[in-house]
């Protein structure tokens, strides 16, 4: 009997997710009687705040994509990397799960993985890559890695990493691209110089007005010559002094896989911009043009669009500050606790682009009540922030930790990716982990 | 990009690593794991399925075909942004309508989202 009930609540949820919650929830919108039983079932577990559970929201455990459960997804397992999930091998992507993401600062095992195209040979002489950049500056420059290093103020900083795409698996309906649950995101400790004294030192023309960026990858296809992605930045942006050319990552040479011996590190905005194995910065008279610029790439509607519509994106405006957004890093979706349980000490991290984060709030009954975490400031600009607080569980039952920031402008993570777009960019739901007690 | 990685890629890719040590072993790994050979039998059985296997996946592997939820006119789309965007030879006619049809019939919306197991069950 149980058994079916489980299935049907699932299939029904599956199959009409209106009609079921209508079942469910009933005209008045409270979950009860055989209902709330059947729910209770389907979850395993009695649901302590199922009174306040609001129509629509069915359990996390249910509503999570494959992806972001740590079951089902294939696991990457490669030298000196931690176990990722793995979104694809050609190109070769991987997402950090949200409790490897534990470090203050990310260590690059635990960096998740992003590429367009495939990855370039490893070059001989490392201190030997050129850099070029030309274009709208006054002198061209060709400069190695070690002339960069020597040349220039080398400086540190923990900076934020995040994948443009990041929270994409969560719009409905789905949208182009690797299907992120909020593990595209990383904060490493980056040594390098910054891209503004470089672009100083070419000196700028008055026309110069945007940055076009080029990497040593192979594009996909295989065509000589042809990016694999090529991304532009105002000119702003690229003043920004916490946008750096950088060649060490925690202290060491930056792995392979995440851009050696050169890369942009963009901090706050698409991941698309901080290029890796960097071998051109084109100044340009206009925005950039290279692939990965224009029509929905890396572009967000002005206006919104209906959800599951064809649009070319003529009218939409580049994602260029990523949106607030936290991770839960102390506990895994799906943990299970012992019986008798009656608080969480929960921790994870907290970021908003080129914003920083004044407050995080965790629920454990649906959102009807939050309880404030506390918030470290960032290490410098751009980094991202640690958060830590205490809730407490009435009694044993199935739970959902809901957990949301709000940016230093006062906006909150929303309850669901706002601004549908076919690409599926600036998605930063509010999250929900379920967690069993007993 | 599949010329590139073979025997003299190889060659190319292992004189340096043998200096760079744990670095460039890694390095092999993801090359190794860009070139996995896949099998046509991890995508759904259907009509189509050799052409959709043949065409795609000279640029990439299943898993993004595998991912995906689209509608007919999603995927017809797709099509032309790829030639677009990336250069892939322009499908045309009965060929076209061939693999189009069997992404929307083996992947499309009418299927459920990718749902996690119930952790908690069992």
């Amino acid at each position: 009997m149980t058994r079916k009930i489980e299935r049907s609540v699932q299939e029904l949820y599956r199959d009409d997710p209106e009609r079921a919650d209508a079942l469910a929830f009933g005209r008045r919108g409270a979950l009860k009687g055989a209902a709330l039983a059947a729910m209770g079932g389907a979850v395993g577990a009695a649901i302590p705040f199922a009174g306040t559970m609001p129509g629509g929201t069915l359990p996390a455990l249910f509503s999570r994509p494959a992806a972001a459960q740590g079951t089902g997804p294939e696991i990457l397992r490669m030298e000196g990397k931690g176990p990722l999930i793995l979104q694809g091998e050609r190109p070769l992507n991987a997402e950090t799960p949200e409790t490897l993401l534990d470090e203050p600062v990310t260590s690059a095992r635990n960096m998740f993985i992003r590429n367009n195209g495939g990855l370039p040979d490893v070059p001989a002489d490392p201190r030997g890559w050129k850099l070029t950049v030309d274009g709208e500056v006054n002198t061209k420059l060709e400069l190695t890695v070690a002339e960069l290093e020597s040349r220039f103020p080398v400086i540190t900083r923990q900076l934020q990493l995040e994948c443009g795409g990041n929270g994409r698996s969560f719009y409905a309906p789905q949208t182009r691209g690797n299907q992120w649950g909020n593990g595209a995101i990383s904060n490493g400790e980056w040594t390098g110089v910054r891209l503004r004294d470089v672009l100083q030192a070419a000196g700028l023309k008055p026309s110069a007005v945007a940055t076009g960026h080029y990497g040593a990858d192979p594009h996909l296809s295989g065509e000589p010559g042809r990016p694999a992605i090529a991304r532009g930045m105002r000119i702003a942006k690229a003043m920004e002094e916490d946008t750096l050319l950088a060649f060490r990552l925690n202290g060491e040479a930056i792995p392979h896989l995440h851009g050696a011996p050169l890369r942009l590190v963009t901090p706050g905005w698409p991941g698309s911009l901080s290029q890796k194995w960097l071998n051109r910065i084109w100044v340009r008279d206009k925005p950039h043009d290279g692939p990965g610029m224009g029509g929905t790439s890396y572009r967000v509607p002005v206006r919104p669009i209906v959800p599951g519509s064809s649009n070319n994106g003529a009218d939409f405006a580049d994602l260029e500050s990523m949106p607030v957004r936290s991770i839960l890093s102390s506990h895994a979706h799906g943990s299970r606790l012992a019986a008798g349980t009656r608080a969480l000490d929960l921790r994870g991290a907290a970021w908003a682009g080129d914003l920083t984060v004044q407050a995080v709030h965790a629920s454990v009954d649906f959102g009807a009540t939050w309880t404030e975490m506390q918030v470290a400031a960032p290490a410098n600009a751009h980094a991202w922030q640690r958060w830590t607080g205490r809730v407490s569980l009435p009694a044993d039952g199935y739970y959902e930790v809901w957990y949301r920031a709000t940016d230093s402008q006062g906006r909150m993570q929303p309850h669901l990716p706002a601004n549908w777009n076919p690409q599926g960019y600036g998605g930063n739901a509010i999250s929900r982990a379920a967690i069993l007690v007993g | 990009m599949r010329l590139r990685l073979t025997a003299l890629a190889w060659l190319a890719i292992l004189v340096p690593t043998l200096a760079l040590g744990q670095g460039a072993s890694q390095a092999d790994e993801a090359l190794a794991l860009q070139q996995r050979a896949e099998e046509e039998t991890v995508l759904t059985e259907g009509e189509g399925r050799s052409e959709v296997f043949g065409y795609c996946t000279a640029c990439h592997n299943t898993a993004l075909i595998r991912r995906s939820r689209f509608t007919r006119p999603q995927w017809d789309g797709l099509m032309d942004w790829m030639t677009e965007r990336h250069g892939m030879n322009p499908l045309e006619g009965e060929f076209r309508d061939t693999i189009v049809d069997y992404l929307a019939r083996h992947y499309g919306p009418a299927q459920a989202p990718a749902r996690g197991r119930n952790p908690f069950l069992n």
